[in-house]
């Protein structure tokens, strides 16, 4: 078994990256894969809040890095969904108690162990990006449509392929009704900007806080339209590139039924 | 073209337009902003290649980049002082 390493970076913190770690590693891990997700985020942890499991932390990702402890030590199992696994950041480092060649090294034993890794990247482009990216195969890049998130993921693309890891964008928070308005940039705009491929599209959902505040699962409410963008997002990255990107669409509400208002706007 | 007339008909520019406008030019000048060794490897390479044509002052050759409203230029300010007669022809 030779699993895949996917950093999920991003240059601009707050973009989402802790929520489609969590989401796309649950669906993964769904769809039968043995999944780890990893905090990379040392000194600052979330993953393990958003995921529900920060009360079951024995050992962390600089245990295992520095061979305290071993994989499967650190790796928690998660309380609903087998073959998936977190393990969490340590909160009382700093984030050059890894270095970039134990991280890669740690890197090869993961792959031994699970079909997929996801690395949650802490925002910036310092110690903490390059321990993430460093044994990484692929890249996710979260941008929300924003001059300044579109600006900073340009930074991270660039320093990825400077590193020969291939990155696909992931457009979050995406405002539909606001698109349709003008207001916000659309997909097309960011990708015209950026010149990278896709690998989905995420709209703005008052269920990703919603689950947050329980510690559940995103992609087990079949209310969540984020959810829905994620799972599809999973299935892309296992084995089903072609699955068309959906396009968020703004919820046909009193005004969209009317056909008034936005249509001026075509 | 209906988006051409709304925007003559109302006189407004969608702010998304000009989201899309700065990003570009921002991406652009942050790619030059890069590193002053470019810029100063060029204005050496620049200096060198009029010099094969005009005599020029080589110190108050001044190089600068510019950035207006919808592109960034390189602006290149020379004073001349006399022409090579040898290349001239
Ligand atoms: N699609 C979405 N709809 C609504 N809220 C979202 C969405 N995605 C993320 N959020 C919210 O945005 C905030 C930031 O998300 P998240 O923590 O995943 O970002 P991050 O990139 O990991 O941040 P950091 O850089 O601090 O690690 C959170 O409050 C999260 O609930
Ligand atoms: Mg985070």
């Amino acid at each position: 078994m030779e699993g895949k390493i996917i950093v999920i970076t991003s240059g601009k913190g707050g973009v989402g990256k802790t929520t489609a770690t969590a989401s796309i590693g649950a669906a993964l891990a769904m769809e039968n894969k043995k999944v780890a997700v990893i905090d990379m985020d040392i000194g600052l942890r979330n993953l393990d809040v958003v995921m529900g499991l920060e009360n079951r932390i024995v050992f962390n990702i600089v245990d295992a890095v520095n061979g305290k402890c071993k994989v499967q030590q650190a790796a928690i199992k998660d309380r609903k969904i087998d073959n998936l696994f977190l393990i969490p950041a340590s909160q009382s480092d700093n984030k050059n108690v890894i270095s970039p060649a134990a991280m890669k090294n740690f890197c090869k034993e993961l792959r031994t162990e699970f079909d997929f890794v996801l690395l949650d990247c802490p925002a910036g482009i310092e110690q903490g990006f390059e321990n993430s990216v460093v044994g990484a195969d692929e890249a996710i890049v979260i941008c929300t449509p924003e001059v300044s998130a579109v600006r900073d993921a340009d930074r991270v693309i660039g320093l990825l392929y400077a590193k020969s890891v291939l990155p696909k964008l992931l457009v979050n928070r995406i405002v539909p009704e606001m698109v349709a308005r003008g207001d916000m940039l659309s997909h097309e705009d960011v990708v015209d900007v950026l010149s990278i491929d896709l690998i989905g599209l995420v709209p703005m959902d008052d269920n990703v806080v919603i689950s947050t505040n329980t510690g559940a699962h995103l992609i087990h409410n079949k209310q969540s339209q984020a959810g829905k963008a994620f799972r599809r997002i999973a299935m892309r990255l296992n084995g089903n590139a072609d699955l068309p990107i959906e396009v968020p669409r703004a919820k046909k509400g009193f005004w969209g039924k009317l056909g008034f208002k936005r249509g001026r706007n075509k | 073209m209906i988006e051409g007339l709304f925007k003559k008909l109302f006189g407004k520019e969608k702010s998304k337009d000009a989201a899309k406008k700065r990003l570009k030019l921002a991406l652009v000048y942050d790619k030059l902003d890069v590193s002053d060794d470019l810029i100063t490897n060029l204005h050496q390479d620049i200096v060198d290649v009029i010099s094969k044509y005009f005599i020029i002052d080589k110190e108050s050759i001044k190089l600068d980049i510019k950035r207006s409203d919808n592109s960034s230029s390189l602006i290149l300010n020379t004073p001349i002082l006399s022409t090579r007669r040898s290349q001239s022809a």
